[in-house]
Protein backbone atom coordinates (compact mmCIF):
# COMPACT_ATOMS: atom_id res chain seq x y z
CA UNK A 1 0.00 0.00 0.00
CA UNK A 2 1.07 3.33 -0.95
CA UNK A 3 1.77 5.55 2.15
CA UNK A 4 -0.38 8.64 2.69
CA UNK A 5 1.36 11.74 0.72
CA UNK A 6 3.64 13.80 3.06
CA UNK A 7 2.63 17.96 1.80
CA UNK A 8 5.35 20.19 0.47
CA UNK A 9 4.67 23.93 0.59
CA UNK A 10 7.86 26.14 -1.04
CA UNK A 11 7.81 29.50 0.79
CA UNK A 12 10.55 32.13 1.65
CA UNK A 13 11.95 32.75 4.84
CA UNK A 14 13.09 36.09 5.96
CA UNK A 15 16.64 36.34 6.61
CA UNK A 16 18.92 39.25 7.56
CA UNK A 17 20.51 39.21 4.32
CA UNK A 18 17.20 38.36 1.94
CA UNK A 19 15.02 36.05 1.44
CA UNK A 20 15.74 32.35 1.79
CA UNK A 21 13.75 29.92 -0.15
CA UNK A 22 12.73 26.52 1.51
CA UNK A 23 10.51 23.34 0.89
CA UNK A 24 8.92 22.11 3.27
CA UNK A 25 7.58 18.53 4.39
CA UNK A 26 5.46 17.95 6.42
CA UNK A 27 3.90 14.17 8.06
CA UNK A 28 0.53 13.10 6.90
CA UNK A 29 -2.53 14.90 8.18
CA UNK A 30 -3.61 13.26 11.56
CA UNK A 31 0.05 11.87 11.85
CA UNK A 32 2.11 12.80 15.63
CA UNK A 33 5.15 14.80 14.51
CA UNK A 34 7.78 13.26 16.34
CA UNK A 35 10.48 16.43 15.64
CA UNK A 36 12.10 18.24 12.85
CA UNK A 37 14.55 17.56 10.52
CA UNK A 38 17.05 20.69 8.72
CA UNK A 39 18.91 19.64 5.36
CA UNK A 40 21.85 21.62 5.09
CA UNK A 41 22.83 20.79 1.04
CA UNK A 42 25.77 20.40 -0.48
CA UNK A 43 28.84 23.22 -1.87
CA UNK A 44 28.28 24.33 -5.45
CA UNK A 45 27.24 21.61 -8.30
CA UNK A 46 26.83 18.95 -5.96
CA UNK A 47 23.49 20.55 -4.64
CA UNK A 48 21.90 20.64 -8.06
CA UNK A 49 23.65 16.59 -8.72
CA UNK A 50 21.94 15.71 -5.31
CA UNK A 51 19.13 17.63 -5.54
CA UNK A 52 16.77 14.65 -6.53
CA UNK A 53 17.91 12.12 -3.64
CA UNK A 54 17.31 15.47 -1.21
CA UNK A 55 14.11 15.38 -2.50
CA UNK A 56 13.16 11.60 -1.81
CA UNK A 57 14.83 11.33 1.39
CA UNK A 58 13.00 14.51 2.57
CA UNK A 59 9.69 12.93 1.95
CA UNK A 60 10.59 9.67 3.39
CA UNK A 61 11.49 11.76 6.53
CA UNK A 62 8.33 13.46 6.68
CA UNK A 63 6.08 10.14 6.39
CA UNK A 64 8.69 9.09 9.15
CA UNK A 65 6.25 11.51 11.73
CA UNK A 66 9.03 14.29 10.93
CA UNK A 67 8.88 17.85 9.54
CA UNK A 68 12.12 18.29 7.22
CA UNK A 69 12.93 22.01 6.29
CA UNK A 70 15.58 22.14 2.74
CA UNK A 71 16.85 25.53 2.57
CA UNK A 72 18.74 27.09 -0.27
CA UNK A 73 21.48 28.67 1.86
CA UNK A 74 22.31 32.86 0.12
CA UNK A 75 23.23 33.32 -3.19
CA UNK A 76 22.06 29.41 -4.28
CA UNK A 77 19.27 27.98 -5.75
CA UNK A 78 16.45 30.06 -5.73
CA UNK A 79 17.28 32.04 -2.33
CA UNK A 80 17.99 36.08 -2.53
CA UNK A 81 21.98 37.18 -3.14
CA UNK A 82 24.61 36.10 -5.07
CA UNK A 83 26.86 32.71 -5.01
CA UNK A 84 29.77 35.13 -5.44
CA UNK A 85 28.38 37.22 -2.41
CA UNK A 86 28.06 34.77 0.37
CA UNK A 87 30.82 34.29 2.59
CA UNK A 88 30.66 30.81 4.92
CA UNK A 89 29.34 32.54 7.76
CA UNK A 90 26.79 33.51 6.14
CA UNK A 91 25.84 30.13 5.02
CA UNK A 92 25.88 29.04 8.69
CA UNK A 93 23.82 31.68 9.72
CA UNK A 94 21.60 30.27 7.08
CA UNK A 95 21.64 27.36 8.61
CA UNK A 96 21.22 28.67 12.56
CA UNK A 97 18.30 30.41 11.33
CA UNK A 98 16.65 27.56 9.79
CA UNK A 99 16.72 25.79 12.86
CA UNK A 100 15.33 28.45 14.98
CA UNK A 101 12.66 28.53 12.15
CA UNK A 102 12.13 25.30 12.92
CA UNK A 103 12.23 24.36 16.48
CA UNK A 104 9.48 27.13 17.29
CA UNK A 105 7.03 25.19 14.68
CA UNK A 106 8.07 21.83 15.59
CA UNK A 107 9.91 20.89 18.88
CA UNK A 108 10.58 17.41 19.62
CA UNK A 109 13.72 15.46 18.03
CA UNK A 110 15.71 18.11 16.36
CA UNK A 111 17.96 16.95 13.80
CA UNK A 112 20.72 18.61 10.91
CA UNK A 113 21.20 16.15 8.17
CA UNK A 114 23.85 17.56 5.66
CA UNK A 115 25.42 16.64 2.63
CA UNK A 116 29.12 16.68 1.60
CA UNK A 117 30.01 20.49 2.60
CA UNK A 118 26.27 20.95 4.35
CA UNK A 119 27.97 18.46 6.94
CA UNK A 120 30.85 21.13 7.62
CA UNK A 121 27.84 23.72 8.07
CA UNK A 122 25.89 21.87 10.22
CA UNK A 123 28.55 21.22 12.74
CA UNK A 124 29.76 25.00 12.74
CA UNK A 125 26.14 25.63 13.47
CA UNK A 126 25.82 23.37 16.44
CA UNK A 127 29.50 24.55 17.49
CA UNK A 128 27.68 27.93 17.63
CA UNK A 129 24.74 27.26 19.68
CA UNK A 130 26.80 24.66 22.11
CA UNK A 131 24.15 22.33 22.96
CA UNK A 132 24.16 18.70 21.92
CA UNK A 133 22.94 18.24 18.96
CA UNK A 134 21.45 15.32 16.57
CA UNK A 135 23.47 15.21 13.20
CA UNK A 136 22.94 12.92 10.27
CA UNK A 137 25.78 13.15 8.29
CA UNK A 138 25.87 12.01 4.45
CA UNK A 139 29.00 11.28 2.74
CA UNK A 140 31.02 14.24 4.97
CA UNK A 141 33.50 16.17 3.79
CA UNK A 142 35.99 15.83 6.89
CA UNK A 143 38.01 19.08 5.51
CA UNK A 144 36.69 22.29 3.84
CA UNK A 145 40.60 23.03 3.48
CA UNK A 146 40.48 19.86 0.93
CA UNK A 147 36.91 20.46 -0.08
CA UNK A 148 38.27 23.69 -1.54
CA UNK A 149 40.99 22.06 -2.94
CA UNK A 150 39.32 19.48 -4.95
CA UNK A 151 36.90 22.35 -5.55
CA UNK A 152 39.33 24.42 -7.40
CA UNK A 153 40.82 21.38 -9.15
CA UNK A 154 37.40 21.49 -11.14
CA UNK A 155 38.95 24.16 -13.36
CA UNK A 156 41.49 21.84 -14.42
CA UNK A 157 39.20 19.04 -15.14
CA UNK A 158 36.76 21.23 -16.83
CA UNK A 159 40.04 22.70 -18.94
CA UNK A 160 40.49 19.38 -19.90
CA UNK A 161 37.72 18.01 -21.20
CA UNK A 162 36.70 20.98 -22.94
CA UNK A 163 40.20 20.27 -24.50
CA UNK A 164 41.27 23.57 -23.56
CA UNK A 165 44.62 24.77 -22.40
CA UNK A 166 44.67 25.07 -18.47
CA UNK A 167 44.04 28.51 -17.11
CA UNK A 168 46.65 27.91 -14.26
CA UNK A 169 46.74 24.85 -11.63
CA UNK A 170 45.33 24.62 -8.03
CA UNK A 171 47.85 26.51 -6.54
CA UNK A 172 47.39 29.39 -8.28
CA UNK A 173 44.14 29.87 -7.91
CA UNK A 174 44.69 29.35 -4.25
CA UNK A 175 46.89 32.01 -4.05
CA UNK A 176 44.47 34.54 -5.68
CA UNK A 177 41.70 33.57 -3.32
CA UNK A 178 44.74 34.15 0.12
CA UNK A 179 45.17 38.06 -1.66
CA UNK A 180 41.88 38.59 -1.09
CA UNK A 181 40.55 37.98 -4.91
CA UNK A 182 37.59 36.11 -6.24
CA UNK A 183 37.90 33.10 -8.59
CA UNK A 184 35.64 31.78 -10.88
CA UNK A 185 35.57 27.97 -11.39
CA UNK A 186 33.23 25.81 -12.97
CA UNK A 187 30.29 28.75 -13.24
CA UNK A 188 30.94 29.76 -9.59
CA UNK A 189 32.46 32.41 -8.42
CA UNK A 190 33.98 32.02 -5.18
CA UNK A 191 34.74 35.02 -2.95
CA UNK A 192 37.73 35.26 0.25
CA UNK A 193 35.46 35.13 2.91
CA UNK A 194 33.47 31.94 1.85
CA UNK A 195 37.00 30.11 0.73
CA UNK A 196 38.55 31.23 4.15
CA UNK A 197 35.82 29.79 6.10
CA UNK A 198 35.64 26.79 3.91
CA UNK A 199 39.24 25.92 4.64
CA UNK A 200 38.70 26.49 8.59
CA UNK A 201 35.92 24.45 8.48
CA UNK A 202 36.16 20.43 10.39
CA UNK A 203 33.67 18.24 12.05
CA UNK A 204 35.75 18.67 15.09
CA UNK A 205 34.47 20.49 18.36
CA UNK A 206 31.07 19.52 19.00
CA UNK A 207 29.40 19.51 21.85
CA UNK A 208 29.58 16.74 24.67
CA UNK A 209 26.56 14.49 24.22
CA UNK A 210 25.47 15.25 20.42
CA UNK A 211 24.39 12.21 18.52
CA UNK A 212 25.80 11.10 15.29
CA UNK A 213 25.29 9.27 12.59
CA UNK A 214 27.01 9.03 9.46
CA UNK A 215 26.68 7.39 6.01
CA UNK A 216 29.50 6.71 3.44
CA UNK A 217 29.24 5.19 0.31
CA UNK A 218 30.97 1.82 -0.65
CA UNK A 219 30.54 -1.10 -2.95
CA UNK A 220 28.56 -3.94 -2.13
CA UNK A 221 31.38 -5.58 -1.52
CA UNK A 222 32.81 -2.61 1.56
CA UNK A 223 31.59 -3.33 4.59
CA UNK A 224 34.45 -0.78 6.97
CA UNK A 225 34.10 3.17 6.60
CA UNK A 226 37.03 4.77 5.04
CA UNK A 227 40.28 5.11 7.71
CA UNK A 228 39.97 8.91 7.65
CA UNK A 229 35.92 8.53 8.91
CA UNK A 230 36.89 5.85 11.24
CA UNK A 231 39.39 8.18 12.52
CA UNK A 232 36.55 11.27 13.06
CA UNK A 233 33.92 8.83 14.35
CA UNK A 234 37.32 7.77 17.62
CA UNK A 235 37.55 11.87 17.61
CA UNK A 236 34.09 12.36 18.49
CA UNK A 237 33.39 9.34 20.83
CA UNK A 238 36.74 10.32 22.81
CA UNK A 239 35.06 13.94 22.99
CA UNK A 240 32.09 12.38 25.01
CA UNK A 241 29.62 12.17 21.24
CA UNK A 242 27.77 8.94 20.35
CA UNK A 243 28.56 8.51 17.08
CA UNK A 244 28.37 5.66 14.43
CA UNK A 245 29.10 5.04 10.58
CA UNK A 246 28.57 2.73 8.42
CA UNK A 247 28.70 2.03 4.84
CA UNK A 248 25.93 2.16 2.56
CA UNK A 249 25.84 0.75 -1.10
CA UNK A 250 24.73 3.26 -4.06
CA UNK A 251 25.39 5.81 -6.26
CA UNK A 252 27.93 8.84 -6.06
CA UNK A 253 24.36 10.93 -6.31
CA UNK A 254 26.16 14.19 -5.62
CA UNK A 255 28.41 13.98 -8.46
CA UNK A 256 26.28 12.86 -11.15
CA UNK A 257 23.45 14.75 -12.64
CA UNK A 258 20.94 11.55 -13.24
CA UNK A 259 22.32 9.16 -11.15
CA UNK A 260 20.36 6.52 -10.12
CA UNK A 261 18.19 6.41 -7.06
CA UNK A 262 20.24 4.50 -4.19
CA UNK A 263 17.17 3.19 -1.91
CA UNK A 264 19.17 1.78 0.68
CA UNK A 265 20.23 5.74 1.87
CA UNK A 266 16.82 6.39 2.44
CA UNK A 267 16.11 2.80 4.48
CA UNK A 268 19.45 3.17 6.59
CA UNK A 269 18.98 7.03 7.54
CA UNK A 270 15.45 6.63 8.82
CA UNK A 271 16.64 3.96 11.08
CA UNK A 272 19.46 6.33 12.72
CA UNK A 273 16.92 9.09 13.03
CA UNK A 274 15.11 5.89 15.17
CA UNK A 275 12.30 5.50 13.14
CA UNK A 276 11.30 2.46 10.68
CA UNK A 277 11.19 2.60 7.53
CA UNK A 278 8.03 3.20 5.71
CA UNK A 279 6.99 0.07 3.17
CA UNK A 280 7.11 2.01 0.64
CA UNK A 281 9.38 4.92 0.06
CA UNK A 282 8.80 6.44 -3.77
CA UNK B 1 43.68 -8.51 -9.87
CA UNK B 2 45.20 -6.69 -13.07
CA UNK B 3 45.04 -2.60 -12.90
CA UNK B 4 43.17 -2.56 -15.80
CA UNK B 5 40.18 -4.17 -14.08
CA UNK B 6 40.48 -2.37 -10.98
CA UNK B 7 40.28 0.64 -13.19
CA UNK B 8 37.51 -0.80 -14.69
CA UNK B 9 35.63 -0.96 -11.59
CA UNK B 10 36.76 2.37 -10.61
CA UNK B 11 35.27 3.59 -13.81
CA UNK B 12 32.01 1.37 -13.58
CA UNK B 13 31.34 2.75 -9.99
CA UNK B 14 32.25 6.57 -10.55
CA UNK B 15 30.37 6.51 -13.23
CA UNK B 16 27.39 4.60 -12.84
CA UNK B 17 27.99 2.33 -16.33
CA UNK B 18 25.81 -0.14 -14.42
CA UNK B 19 28.75 -3.10 -15.91
CA UNK B 20 28.75 -1.23 -19.93
CA UNK B 21 33.04 -1.05 -18.66
CA UNK B 22 32.86 -5.33 -18.66
CA UNK B 23 34.02 -5.91 -22.11
CA UNK B 24 36.57 -2.28 -22.64
CA UNK B 25 39.88 -2.88 -24.05
CA UNK B 26 43.03 -1.29 -23.40
CA UNK B 27 42.09 0.29 -26.89
CA UNK B 28 38.70 1.93 -25.44
CA UNK B 29 38.41 5.58 -26.09
CA UNK B 30 37.53 7.31 -22.63
CA UNK B 31 37.50 11.74 -22.88
CA UNK B 32 34.98 12.85 -25.41
CA UNK B 33 33.71 9.39 -26.30
CA UNK B 34 32.07 8.16 -22.63
CA UNK B 35 29.20 11.13 -22.32
CA UNK B 36 29.40 10.35 -18.38
CA UNK B 37 32.53 11.51 -18.01
CA UNK B 38 32.35 15.54 -17.64
CA UNK B 39 34.43 17.50 -15.40
CA UNK B 40 32.44 16.33 -11.97
CA UNK B 41 33.45 13.05 -13.02
CA UNK B 42 36.68 13.33 -13.98
CA UNK B 43 37.22 14.79 -10.70
CA UNK B 44 35.41 12.16 -9.51
CA UNK B 45 37.72 9.64 -11.06
CA UNK B 46 40.79 11.10 -9.97
CA UNK B 47 39.63 11.09 -6.06
CA UNK B 48 38.73 7.22 -6.66
CA UNK B 49 41.83 6.37 -8.19
CA UNK B 50 43.83 8.19 -4.96
CA UNK B 51 42.04 6.40 -2.55
CA UNK B 52 42.02 3.01 -4.34
CA UNK B 53 45.38 3.15 -5.47
CA UNK B 54 46.89 5.08 -2.00
CA UNK B 55 48.87 7.48 -4.24
CA UNK B 56 48.61 11.21 -4.81
CA UNK B 57 47.99 12.91 -8.21
CA UNK B 58 49.22 16.44 -8.61
CA UNK B 59 47.41 19.09 -10.91
CA UNK B 60 50.58 18.41 -13.62
CA UNK B 61 49.59 14.60 -13.74
CA UNK B 62 46.19 15.87 -14.79
CA UNK B 63 46.42 15.62 -18.41
CA UNK B 64 44.04 14.61 -21.23
CA UNK B 65 46.24 12.31 -22.68
CA UNK B 66 45.83 10.15 -19.96
CA UNK B 67 42.48 9.87 -19.78
CA UNK B 68 42.77 9.69 -23.98
CA UNK B 69 42.08 5.52 -23.45
CA UNK B 70 41.39 2.47 -21.24
CA UNK B 71 44.73 1.98 -22.13
CA UNK B 72 46.30 5.28 -21.64
CA UNK B 73 44.51 5.40 -18.33
CA UNK B 74 46.16 1.85 -17.37
CA UNK B 75 49.72 3.01 -18.11
CA UNK B 76 49.63 6.00 -16.23
CA UNK B 77 48.27 4.03 -12.91
CA UNK B 78 51.01 1.59 -13.64
CA UNK B 79 53.92 3.81 -13.27
CA UNK B 80 52.19 5.72 -10.69
CA UNK B 81 52.29 2.71 -8.22
CA UNK B 82 55.50 2.24 -9.59
CA UNK B 83 55.49 -0.99 -11.76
Amino acid sequence: MTPPAAPVQAFFLDGALGQRFGLLHTPPNGQPVRGHVVYVHPFAEEMNASRRMAGLQARAMAQAGFAVLQLDLMGCGDSAGHFEEASWDDWVHDVVLARRWMLARWPGEAWLWGLRAGCLLAAQACRLDGRPAKLLLWQPVLSGKQHLQQFLRLQLAGDMVRGESSRGNTSHLAALLAQGESVEVAGYTVSPALAQGMTQADLHGLPAGTQIVCLERGDDKATAVSPALSAQVQHWQAAGCSAQASVVAGAIFWQMQEAPDSPGWLARSLRGLGGAAPETVS
Amino acid sequence: MSVETDLKNILDSVLSLQGRSADWQRGTPLLGAVPELDSMAVLGLITAMEEGFAFTIHDDDIDSAIFATLGSLSDFVTAKLGG
